[in-house]
């Protein structure tokens, strides 16, 4: 029998599916496919689905259906999955000023990769990153694609505070963050599109599976979309 | 409807309501009243629907002038409530006049207390809900001088009388807290998941609406602590690196990449919710057919005590 994909309980109202324990972007679709198979077919009780990586959590009501007969569901919906059409991904090209105040880290990398800072800037800004899933706080996007080149660990001491919209990357992650955050990722450059918005729905721009890039820019020019909205970069 | 001034805003008072579920994907916890049962019944106590707004109050210093005439229910644990220095009657509905001042003076028991007001509390909705999310921008922690607002109008009458002891939860001083092992507890050692399910636990300082902070002894994985990433249920038991658990609760981060031994059931997650920093704790395994069956008895406590007041 093949292990995966495996369900098991993650409390008494949620559970979780889990697929190949790595992170690759055939796995990540493979979640992504079951997400919208079960959402376009969401029977009541079902409350909350989550992608992440290389599993999906369902959060359900126990009182309304129970653990065994939504891990039946989920064993159809496994089935119908593979036969979904996902939607087309969306590129996000995200106007960013890198280096001096807006990319604290960016002369540090660079000389850590044996690069210069000009380079570290190409291989990034050219390089479409995917968004895995939506997540940690505040709608941060978990993004892979991260070039081999600019493989580098976190800060061993974490900032208490980033500026929300600072773009960097560490152990071969990248991120933009959508708030003001402590983060002990490398930030090389900002952007100050809106990333992150309560007062509107959706309160965040992107959905797993949409790609994202940030092409350099003049401080004027990134300065010139604040307030304006990711999907006026699409 | 100016309902109260903010004389003193007390330790961490915020407004609350059920929370927003549905917005976990897009990174957003489902916050919410810590103890929904407490802040369900003072809604009901007033004439308001179970889902409006009330505030949630920790430990002491709370202190609110009415501006109008008023009438209030306070509930959950005892903070020493208290209406111009004589004790407030808590699991029921007083009047309060305008030039009236409500304080907490001094936790008795449990650890956080639930006002609401008839009409329940007003003020924005992000995403659908009241409930306070500082660091997702939804709002803030009460500023002394604030001035609170209140619909004004309830769509039931009041309850004055009040509810029967025997509906009333009880708080623990020493919780035994009931949990389902997993989803990764494949990956800490058989002396790790007995350290767990055999030792007692102090809920340090550095506990809030994010998560609680255990001490104890450290709990010892297999091929260390970190798992790629993924979402994190409410009441997961999340153990780091250095083998101290953390109990994710209502304004957790929705997803991370730490190993999780168990999750605290959700009938007993109110228990938590009144239990404060320096107390000690257990953890027992059940199957989920245990814990369905104590999330049944809550929900039928909860109705019961509507019917109480349904007269």
């Amino acid at each position: 029998m093949r292990k995966f994909p495996r369900i098991r309980p993650s409390g008494d109202s949620a559970l979780l599916v889990e697929f190949e324990n790595r992170i690759d972007p055939e796995v990540n679709r493979s979640v992504r496919a079951l997400a919208l198979t079960i959402e376009s077919d969401r029977p009541p009780g079902i409350q909350e689905i989550l992608p992440a990586y290389r599993t999906l959590m369902v959060t359900y009501d126990p009182l309304r259906i129970e653990y065994s007969l939504l891990a039946e569901k989920i064993r159809g919906w496994l089935d119908r999955a593979g036969r979904i059409d996902l939607p087309p991904k969306r590129l996000f090209r995200l106007p960013t000023v890198y280096g001096g105040p807006h990319g604290p880290d960016l002369e540090r990398v660079a000389q850590v990769l044996h690069l210069s800072s000009e380079e570290v800037i190409r291989i990034f800004s050219e390089t479409r990153f995917l968004v895995y899933f939506i997540g940690f706080i505040c709608g941060l996007a978990y993004l892979g694609g991260m070039p081999e080149k600019l493989r580098i660990p976190r800060l061993a001491t974490p900032r208490t505070l980033v500026p929300g919209g600072s773009v960097g990357f560490a152990g071969g992650q990248a991120n933009a963050i959508a708030t003001d955050q402590p983060s002990g990722f490398n930030y090389i450059g900002r952007t100050f599109v809106i990333l992150y918005d309560p007062q509107v729905f959706p309160p965040i721009p992107f959905v797993a599976g949409d790609e994202v890039s940030f092409p350099p820019v003049s401080e004027e020019d990134a300065l010139r979309a604040k307030g304006k909205r990711a999907e006026d970069f699409l | 409807m100016r309902a109260f001034e903010v004389i003193n805003p007390g330790v961490y008072t915020t407004v609350q309501d059920l929370g927003r579920p549905g917005y976990m994907k897009y990174g957003i916890p489902v916050s919410g009243a810590a103890d929904l049962f407490s802040a369900q019944v003072a809604n009901l106590l007033v004439g308001n629907k179970p889902e409006a707004a009330v505030l949630e109050t920790t430990l002491f210093r709370l202190e609110l002038l009415a501006l109008e005439n008023l009438a209030v229910a306070v509930t959950g644990g005892d903070l020493s409530p208290s209406v111009n220095k004589t004790p407030f009657p808590m699991w029921q509905a007083v009047s309060v006049q305008k030039g009236d001042r409500i304080s907490f003076r001094g936790r008795k028991k449990g650890f956080r207390a639930f006002v609401a007001v008839r009409g329940g509390f007003s003020g924005p909705r992000y995403l659908g809900s009241r409930s306070v999310f500082s660091r997702g921008l939804m709002g803030n922690t009460l500023k002394p001088g604030e001035i609170l607002e209140s619909e004004n109008c309830a769509a039931r009458p009041l309850h004055d009388t009040p509810i029967p002891p025997h509906l009333l939860p009880d708080y623990p001083f020493r919780p035994t807290l009931r949990v389902i092992l997993g989803p990764q507890e494949d990956r800490f050692s058989p002396k790790g998941l007995e350290t767990f399910l055999s030792s007692e636990y102090t809920v340090s300082a550095q506990s809030d609406r994010m998560g609680y902070r255990l001490q104890g002894p450290r709990i010892e994985h297999v091929q260390g602590a970190d798992i790629i990433s993924e979402a994190i249920a409410r009441g997961a038991v999340q153990v780091p690196g250095d083998g101290l658990p953390i109990i994710m609760l209502w304004d957790a981060q929705v997803s991370g990449g730490y190993t999780k031994i168990a999750n605290v059931i959700t009938a007993d997650q109110e228990i938590l919710a009144q239990t404060m920093p320096g107390q000690v704790l257990r953890f027992k395994d059940v199957t989920l057919e245990e814990a369905q069956a104590a999330l049944r008895g809550k929900e039928m406590r909860l109705a019961e005590v509507k019917r109480a007041i349904a007269g």
